[in-house]
């Protein structure tokens, strides 16, 4: 080693020369003898920065949902409200009281909070002797997550965000919003921002929302309007219903398929999203068959109460009868969403109902409160009603409804309204084509992949380079197939065959799994999205497959949405 | 749907012209190495989703020109960084004893929380060595900064130094949100958690409460 003759080639400045040279501008960290760059230079210069800024817009869109996901959050809270919970409205019981945010300093119920652990006290890894529990809301933990995961720990400030979708009007502007969530991941924050006027959580809690959500507590006192109840019943009939695309699986009940190890449901997936009240079943209600001419996709009962006082809706969902079969039993797991249209801001104000499992007649029996809704918005405005079957494997549309909030005026209204089959045929995003056949002469099912179309981009030129794999579970051949890759492409084009031998009576019991791949060299491949159609699989996916067994020898050929998730 | 990832953590390489920065993203973005120069012009960037602790982190991961010609454009890119690898070759003395001044550099121009890491690249050519590894692990030492010897070429500590830099990134993270609301909470809390663990209620805090 002679790194001593080179090692004096260079000497190093001392440090209080180097600390004067960057004070004069001078020397190595200035700009001192930078000569102009090429034309060339500049475009390859240019050319990443371009590629930067495309990045930066989704990053900006991925921060902007998170806002939006928080605004959402803090728009459905009831408010901070005496000896109740500040986002459920929940009043403080004996069996579960309410616990105060450590950060906001509102009560929150013990479904609205979460615990922490002060760990900076932990001392030889042993937990402090004395430690008391901290709670922190909800509402504060998502707005710390959101800290995190916006960057915004780091630049101390919400960094460049675009929201899902440009809002017109709206009662909070962005910068309010970001003012607050500042506020609110600062360690200055005093649960101050959280009871300004005008903030989402200014709403001052409506009687009516403030009463237990539990079934049991008996001593609950009913709503003041369920006094004055006129059970005026009218029954909305609206045909004329487009996309045949769901059919009543009729077909599937006929063959109830026993010992069919069902998908199961994830339940909602976030208790915030709506505000829950079980209301307690009027005595004077009765029955009622379920009578009226539906178009084959149910009927759905509400009742819809305005309050002008708290310019609030209640909406209560009441039950659905003759649902459409989605799994293979013939049942569904139902839930509703519910929409108050046309939109005034960004984001909808959407509220969902629990799911109910199982079942072509749920008792959803649930109240979801609209805030914000002004008298005159009544005359202009409408609720939309989409009923989606709870699946893992994506949310089929069940049927919808649409009622003019004319109906509720002047007093609250029962209605039952007949549902329509969904319009969305096609899916739309990330999609694959199949065409499936079953050939009785080579007893086996062949499976074409077609095409893939809008897949996400995975690599840094804006490209996927995809393929897809296959198999059927489970399948006594252990038979894995894999398609070509396509490189650099998002609407890749296959047309490649793939046979799986078995026999009908087996596919009803058997799923194809499907997974499309970024392939990587020298990394793991990037995940770009799943399908899996069977015996197990629910809706379209289900009706392709059964529709494959019950025809065979027939190409069965249909677009399916591609789900994010890794379920395998 | 596109796969959406938990945190984007912003990285730099910074360092002389020839001690092998782009070849160690080259190394960690393809799982390739060139063994030809080509001198980076101004920047570029490359990105890699990896998995700490069960979230996905999206490293964009900057690389820069070590020619002094671009030095104004470089420094421009210190700011956003949130971590910054400090290359040096290990058969170069003179790029070696330029990390002091790269990190004078990051000093002037970088965020002050920026997370550092030094590495003495090149290891693989042992025989033309001129800076050996205690010198280095005395350098990093004196200023603190984690130190690791690298080889784009022999793919060695790459994963490993850029794993280290985005977990102490994420560590740094945690105990922010920790020091900015005083009571704290557990890293990386879950709004589900609630759901799994709801433990009994604790005398004391019913008696806060009726
Ligand atoms: N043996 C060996 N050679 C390496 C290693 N890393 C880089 N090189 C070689 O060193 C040369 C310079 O590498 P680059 O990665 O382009 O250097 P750089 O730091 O990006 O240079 P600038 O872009 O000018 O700042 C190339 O010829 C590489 O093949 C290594 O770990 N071992
Ligand atoms: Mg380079
Ligand atoms: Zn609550
Ligand atoms: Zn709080």
């Amino acid at each position: 080693m002679n790194f001593q003759s080179k090692a004096n080639k260079y000497v190093c400045p001392n440090d209080r020369q180097l600390s004067l040279r960057a004070k004069l501008r001078t020397g190595w960290s200035a700009a001192r003898s930078e000569p102009p760059l090429t034309t060339s230079e500049r475009e390859a210069i240019a050319a990443v920065v371009k590629r930067a800024e495309k990045l930066e817009e989704v990053e900006a869109k991925r921060v902007g949902r998170l806002v939006a996901r928080l605004e959402g959050m803090r728009r459905s809270a009831q408010g901070p409200a005496p000896r109740s919970c500040l986002l459920c409205g929940e009043t403080a019981r004996l069996l579960s009281p309410l616990r105060t945010c450590s950060i906001c300093r509102h009560t929150a119920c013990s479904k609205c909070v979460i615990e922490t652990f002060p760990y900076r006290k932990m001392t030889n890894g042993r937990p402090p002797l004395y430690s008391r529990e901290a709670y922190m809301c909800n509402l504060c933990a998502e707005t710390r997550e959101m800290w995190k995961k916006s960057g915004a720990w780091f630049f101390k400030s919400l960094p460049k965000y675009i929201l899902p979708q440009r809002r017109a009007t709206g009662r909070y502007n962005d910068t309010e919003l970001a003012r607050s969530l500042q506020d609110a991941g600062n360690s200055s924050n005093d649960g101050k921002t959280d009871s300004e006027p005008g903030s989402p959580l200014s709403i001052h809690a409506p009687t009516f929302s403030r009463q237990p959500s539990n079934t049991d507590s008996r001593k609950s006192i009913t709503s003041p309007h369920e006094t004055h109840y006129e059970w005026s019943e009218t029954d909305i009939l609206s045909h004329g219903f487009s996309g045949l695309s769901l059919h009543r699986a009729d077909s599937l009940t006929q063959r109830p398929l026993t010992n069919l190890k069902r998908t199961g449901s994830k339940g909602s997936a976030y208790s915030l999203r709506s505000i829950r009240k079980e209301i307690p079943k009027p005595v004077d209600q009765i029955e009622r068959p379920p009578m009226i001419p539906d178009a084959g996709f149910g009927t759905l009962e509400i009742r819809l109460a305005y309050e002008n006082s708290t310019s609030s809706l209640a909406v209560t969902v009441l039950r659905a009868r003759g649902l459409i079969g989605m799994d293979m039993t013939g049942l569904a797991d139902p839930f509703c969403r519910l929409e108050v249209l046309p939109r005034e801001g960004a984001y909808s104000n959407r509220l969902r109902t629990k799911t109910v499992h199982k079942t072509k007649n749920p008792e959803f029996n649930e109240t979801l409160h609209f805030f914000g809704i002004t008298e005159s918005d009544l005359a202009v405005k409408s609720l939309e009603i989409v009923l989606f079957d709870d699946d893992r494997y994506g949310c089929d549309e069940m049927g919808s409804a649409t009622v003019s909030l004319r109906e509720c005026t002047k007093s609250p209204t029962q209605l039952r309204l007949a549902l329509l089959g969904s319009s969305g045929a096609e899916p739309t995003g990330p999609r694959i084509l199949l065409a499936l056949c079953y050939s009785t002469k080579r007893r086996a099912l062949v499976v074409n992949v077609c095409k893939g179309a809008d897949l996400p981009p995975q690599d840094s030129n804006g490209y996927s380079d995809p393929f897809v794999k296959l198999h059927l579970d489970p399948d006594p051949y252990h038979k894995k197939h894999k398609t070509s890759i396509k490189w650099r492409n998002l609407n890749p084009v296959w047309n490649e065959e793939f046979l799986f031998e078995t026999r009908p009576t087996e596919l009803s019991r058997q799923n194809l799994t499907l997974t499309v791949w970024d392939k990587d060299y020298g990394k793991p491949n990037d995940f770009l999205g799943s399908l899996v159609l069977g015996a197990s699989s629910k809706g379209r996916r289900l009706k392709h497959w059964m529709d494959c067994i019950k025809f065979p020898d027939h190409r069965h050929e249909q677009w399916h949405s591609l789900t994010d998730t890794q379920h395998l | 749907m596109a796969k959406t990832y938990d945190y984007l953590f912003k990285l730099l390489l910074i360092g002389d012209s020839g001690v092998g920065k782009t070849s160690i993203l080259f190394r960690f973005s393809e799982d390739a190495f060139n063994i030809s120069f080509i001198s980076t012009i101004g920047i570029d960037f490359k990105i890699r989703t990896i998995d700490l602790d069960g979230k996905k982190v999206k490293l964009q991961i900057w690389d820069t020109a070590g020619q002094e010609r671009f030095r104004t454009i470089t420094t421009a890119y210190y700011r956003g960084s949130m971590g910054i690898m400090l290359v040096y070759d290990v058969t170069n003395e003179k790029s070696f004893e330029n990390i002091k001044n790269w990190i004078r550099n990051i000093e002037e121009n970088a965020s002050a929380d920026v997370e550092k890491m030094i590495l003495g690249n090149k290891c693989d050519l042992d025989a033309k060595r001129q800076v050996s590894k205690e010198r280095g692990e005395q350098l990093a030492v004196e200023y603190q900064i984690k130190f690791v010897e690298t080889s784009a070429k022999d793919s060695l500590n790459v994963e490993f130094a850029f794993y280290t830099l985005a977990r102490d990134i994420k560590a740094k993270m945690e105990k922010k949100q920790e020091a900015s609301n005083p009571p704290g909470g557990r890293s990386g809390v879950q709004l589900k958690a609630n759901e799994q663990n709801r433990k009994p209620t604790s005398w004391l805090a019913r008696c806060s409460v009726l």
